[in-house]
């Protein structure tokens, strides 16, 4: 129980917990102290200054007040739900959960614990549990709606479909008139229990439901879609093809109503002619619609796809559109079609000659889109693709578009530091446009030339932010500018920073799944339960997108070099210039940190000083103690760093090669012989014939040879599921085989010579082949960097004369150099 | 006395919105305000609702709240548990349950832990 106050200490108290809701936190120290010096074994009190401590980022010491005030007054649930709120912000939502329960326990009729504590556990997604919460939360307010419609979403996160729709009828079932017309709140929530029915499969019900009570909903055009979608569930087609040209006529541009729509029509796929038909009807019908003109170019074929294309191409090229290529280049994947896009351009572009003065119509267009085919991955050919870009440079000299496009090549063709060049030259032609300045920054990253990356983007960054551009791309969580920054880094071989950018995504990451906190109270609030729900569903894959895996696999790679560096030190005693030019680093490194806290002092120093103490607070709080990652590189757990970024990479996409790889190099130095072996066997089945297949198939059963006192349960599973080769068998051999077999492939030819390294074979024998990989005639300059970043990772003696070799064979590429 | 403690949780919802900038304080206050107006304008719709059916749809719900599955008793030995939370990176807890749906048997449940 709360230890009673005086009235006089009571008013103090409520003081407190004011300055803790207006944020003056100062005050709130203060008149708690007040009270703790008449009454220092006073639970509650104790707890809030606990709470005010670490709202000021005080945590360590707010986390032992709080144990201190739960000694003091064990009894108290304003002590837990303190804990709770503690654990709650250091993000142990275990914890906290429990303290939580335990606070409700003590005071079951508070509904601010009850809400923290459901909102905890849908975070959590502890669906059960939110399901309890919001019952106890009807029960005790149930003429809300708010509350029914939470019950209701709590039965449909758990999967129980018609309990969830039971509810809401329940809820409606107690109204004694209809809600206005133009309730939101009610309008959202009929459409909501119109999908719940939907997804029980119950198409005619939900259709009677849709006609029946949301006639007149706000969302219309969300009627109009599940209605023509359920008709045509239902088999009737008629209706469902009307329904879906009412759509058409809302928004032609909507790819999949023409494709409904021809199924409800009952054309079959290989009837071309009728599908084309529906297209120029809705083309004629709408003279600026792009979609009915351009979609039937993905299924035409031989002289319809011609003629199409023509006509197509022509109306573009006319108009000048600059995305006529990205609009297009999907279609390249068929190679006729690859064909014959060219062939068109080039007899528009000789058509064109009389009226060719028009700088971005017309030849100029035509130039443009030859240029970008050219350059495209399927169809490069970087000469041709120089040539018609100059020309097109040369009709006009100012266009940015033009100049993007040449820097784009010269990058295709290895010479970065060029390309950027030209990139920056294309942002100076508009200096307006956020679009290029961001493209001539990435380039600049690419030519590992952070500074200047910064200083561009700079100029479009919110100049007032304390701190320059960086943090303001932190606070606006630019993902591209920090992976690409932090590869640069890594390039740079400096590690702190590198992992410092990429750590700074990965957070970002967990900022998107902390943000739903926010939305379990809003969305209800607010009766926009569709997008919630839809918001929860996305949220469980957040980590699936591409910029995730990109930069948590940049990161692993550098953990992984980490981890393996001591050993690799060890053996050999060559390490002398290594440790030295480690050291300068480490001693350069320290006089840069140096030099930024005296900076950030002067700064200090020169603002306003009433200005300053107002946001010392925030100030205090927001101070990052490593700004060159030099922790971060001195990690003594990297595998261990690793498997934080690892972990949820394999759980959301387990589809992805590289994070299979990346999962056995990681679990394999970690010893974890059964997890590397799951990563290997789903690799495997992911593809097979990938060259690091082999090589950690080889891999394993070497460090399975050589692995010792491995408990007999793990031997027993290893020896069952691993067969992909014999513990008899001569790795050697095996290896050769495979290398003999792969000849003239780079990539694989690599992996056979990493597996040579891995086995330990003698050392001139490698290096000669790795010398003759450039013999290969598929070899292109990629794999010859990949080369070099071996021979130089093994300290070969044969380095130089790779690398020579390689510039010999390209001298254009800057990264060789 | 209970309208006498201090409710921390009220607090919350604007902790977590962090006021950095005026536009964000702005934007918080706005958001605190729209928290008030909604449970001010819920004694509303409450009007418009009939008590007696809502005491009654609530009863309806009442039976429902119990029927977890039955689970089986498995018995594990803590070493398997021990070797699993090493081997798999699990935690005790995850462990337990996997081992458990596997008979407690170690070898067969990371066998399949392997293929799954």
């Amino acid at each position: 129980m709360p230890q009673p106050l005086n009235s006089k200490e009571q008013a103090l108290f409520r003081l407190v917990v004011r300055s803790y809701e207006d944020k003056q936190y100062k005050k709130g120290v203060k008149t708690a102290d007040q009270i703790l010096k008449k009454f220092p074994k006073h639970g509650d009190t104790m707890a809030m200054k606990a709470l005010i401590l670490n709202a000021q980022g005080r945590t360590e010491e707010a986390f032992a007040l709080g144990k201190e005030a739960l000694t003091a007054d064990m009894k108290s649930h304003v002590c837990w739900h303190v804990y709770g709120l503690l654990y709650r912000a250091a993000k142990n939502f275990e914890e906290a959960s429990k303290a939580y329960k335990f606070a409700l326990k003590l005071e079951p009729e508070s509904a601010q614990i009850q809400r923290d504590l459901a909102v905890l556990q849908v975070q959590m997604r502890d669906y059960p549990g939110y399901i309890q919460s919001r019952r106890a939360m009807l029960q005790a307010r149930p003429q809300i709606r708010q509350n029914w419609t939470a019950l209701s979403i709590a039965y449909h996160l758990d999967g129980n479909l018609t309990e969830a729709e039971k509810v809401l009828s329940a809820y409606e079932g107690t109204l004694k008139q209809t809600p206005s017309r133009l309730d939101l709140e009610h309008s959202e929530s009929v459409m909501y229990k119109n999908s719940l029915i939907a997804e029980q499969g119950d198409y005619q019900r939900a259709l009677d439901h849709l006609e029946d009570a949301a006639k007149y909903n706000l969302d219309r055009l969300a009627v109009m879609e599940a209605r023509a979608e359920y008709l045509q569930k239902l088999g009737k087609n008629e209706e469902a093809a009307k329904a879906y040209r009412a759509l058409l006529d809302r928004n032609p541009d909507h790819q999949a109503y023409y494709e409904k729509l021809t199924q409800a029509l009952g054309i079959s796929d290989d009837d071309v002619k009728a599908r084309k038909a529906i297209y120029d009807e809705y083309a004629a019908k709408f003279p600026r619609c792009d979609a009915a003109r351009r979609l039937p170019l993905d299924f035409l074929s031989g002289d319809d796809f011609e003629e199409a294309a023509e006509s197509y191409l022509t109306l573009m090229l006319n108009k000048g559109v600059p995305s006529t290529f990205a609009n297009l280049k999907h279609l390249y994947s068929d190679d006729f079609k690859k064909e014959v896009l060219p062939e068109l351009a080039e007899n528009y572009l000789e058509s064109q000659g009389a009226d060719a003065s028009s700088k971005d119509k017309g030849e100029a267009a035509a130039l443009y889109f030859l240029a970008q085919h050219y350059n495209y991955r399927l169809s490069r050919d970087l000469d041709q693709a120089d040539e018609y870009v100059n020309k097109a440079i040369e009709k006009d000299p100012k266009s940015v578009d033009y100049n993007m496009t040449k820097a784009r090549i010269l990058k295709h063709r290895g010479d970065i530091k060029k390309a950027a060049e030209a990139m920056d030259y294309a942002r100076t032609l508009d200096l307006r446009d956020r679009y290029i300045n961001s493209k001539a920054a990435k380039y600049h990253l690419r030519n590992n030339d952070n500074d200047k990356a910064l200083k561009t983007v700079g100029l479009f960054t919110r100049a007032d932010t304390v701190g320059g551009p960086l943090v303001d791309l932190l606070d606006m969580q630019c993902v591209w500018f920090l992976t690409e920054d932090g590869e640069a880094y890594a390039r740079r071989g400096n590690i702190g920073l590198a992992l410092k950018r990429l750590q700074a995504v990965a957070n970002i990451f967990d900022v998107w799944q902390e943000d739903q906190f926010d939305f379990h109270t809003f969305s209800l609030r607010k009766g926009q339960i569709r997008a919630y729900v839809d918001m929860i569903r996305w949220e469980d894959h957040i980590r699936d997108h591409p910029f995730y895996s990109r930069a948590a696999l940049a990161a692993i790679e550098i953990y992984l070099d980490l981890a393996a560096k001591p050993a690799e030190n060890g053996v050999n005693g060559e390490d002398t210039d290594e440790a030295l030019a480690k050291k300068k680093a480490a001693k350069k490194a320290k006089k840069e940190q140096q030099r930024l806290e005296r900076e950030a002092a002067e700064k200090q120093a020169k603002q306003d000083p009433n200005k300053a103490s107002s946001s010392q607070t925030d100030e205090v709080k927001k101070k990052d103690d490593d700004p060159l990652g030099l922790k971060l590189a001195a990690t003594e757990d990297p595998l261990g760093d690793a498997v934080k970024l690892l972990a949820p990479l394999l759980q959301v996409c387990p589809k992805s090669l590289e994070a299979q790889h990346a999962g056995f190099e990681v679990y394999l130095l970690r010893g974890k012989y059964i997890l590397a072996l799951r990563c290997l066997r789903a690799a495997i089945e992911i593809d097979p014939s990938s060259p690091k297949v082999h090589e950690q198939t080889i891999a394993f059963r070497n460090a399975l040879n050589h692995a010792t006192d491995l408990p007999a349960k793990v031997l027993e599973v290893l020896k069952e599921e691993f067969k992909a080769i014999e513990p008899s068998e001569d790795l050697k051999k095996v290896n050769d085989a495979f290398q003999a077999k792969h000849k003239s492939s780079p990539p694989h030819q690599l992996a056979a010579l990493r597996v040579q390294h891995i086995l330990g074979e003698d050392k001139p024998r490698t290096n000669k082949e790795i010398l003759a990989l450039l013999e290969l005639p598929e070899i292109e300059f990629a794999h010859a960097l990949e080369a070099l970043e071996l021979l130089q990772k093994w300290r070969s003696s044969e380095t130089e004369t790779f690398r020579k070799a390689a510039i010999v064979k390209w001298p254009q590429v800057t990264r060789l150099e | 006395m209970a309208d006498q403690q201090p409710t921390p949780a009220d607090t919350e919802d604007e902790r977590n919105t962090a006021a950095k900038s005026a536009e964000d304080r702005k934007a918080a206050s706005a958001l605190a305000n729209l928290d008030s107006s909604a449970s001010s304008s819920s004694a509303a719709p409450a009007a418009a609702v009939d008590h007696e059916a809502v005491t009654k749809a609530m009863k309806n719900l009442g039976g429902l709240g119990s029927g977890s599955g039955t689970r089986r008793n498995v018995k594990v030995d803590p070493a398997d548990v021990a070797l699993l939370v090493d081997q798999l990176d699990m935690t005790r807890p995850r462990a337990t349950e996997f081992l458990k749906s596997h008979d407690g048997d170690a070898v067969t449940a990371m066998r399949a832990y392997v293929t799954a």
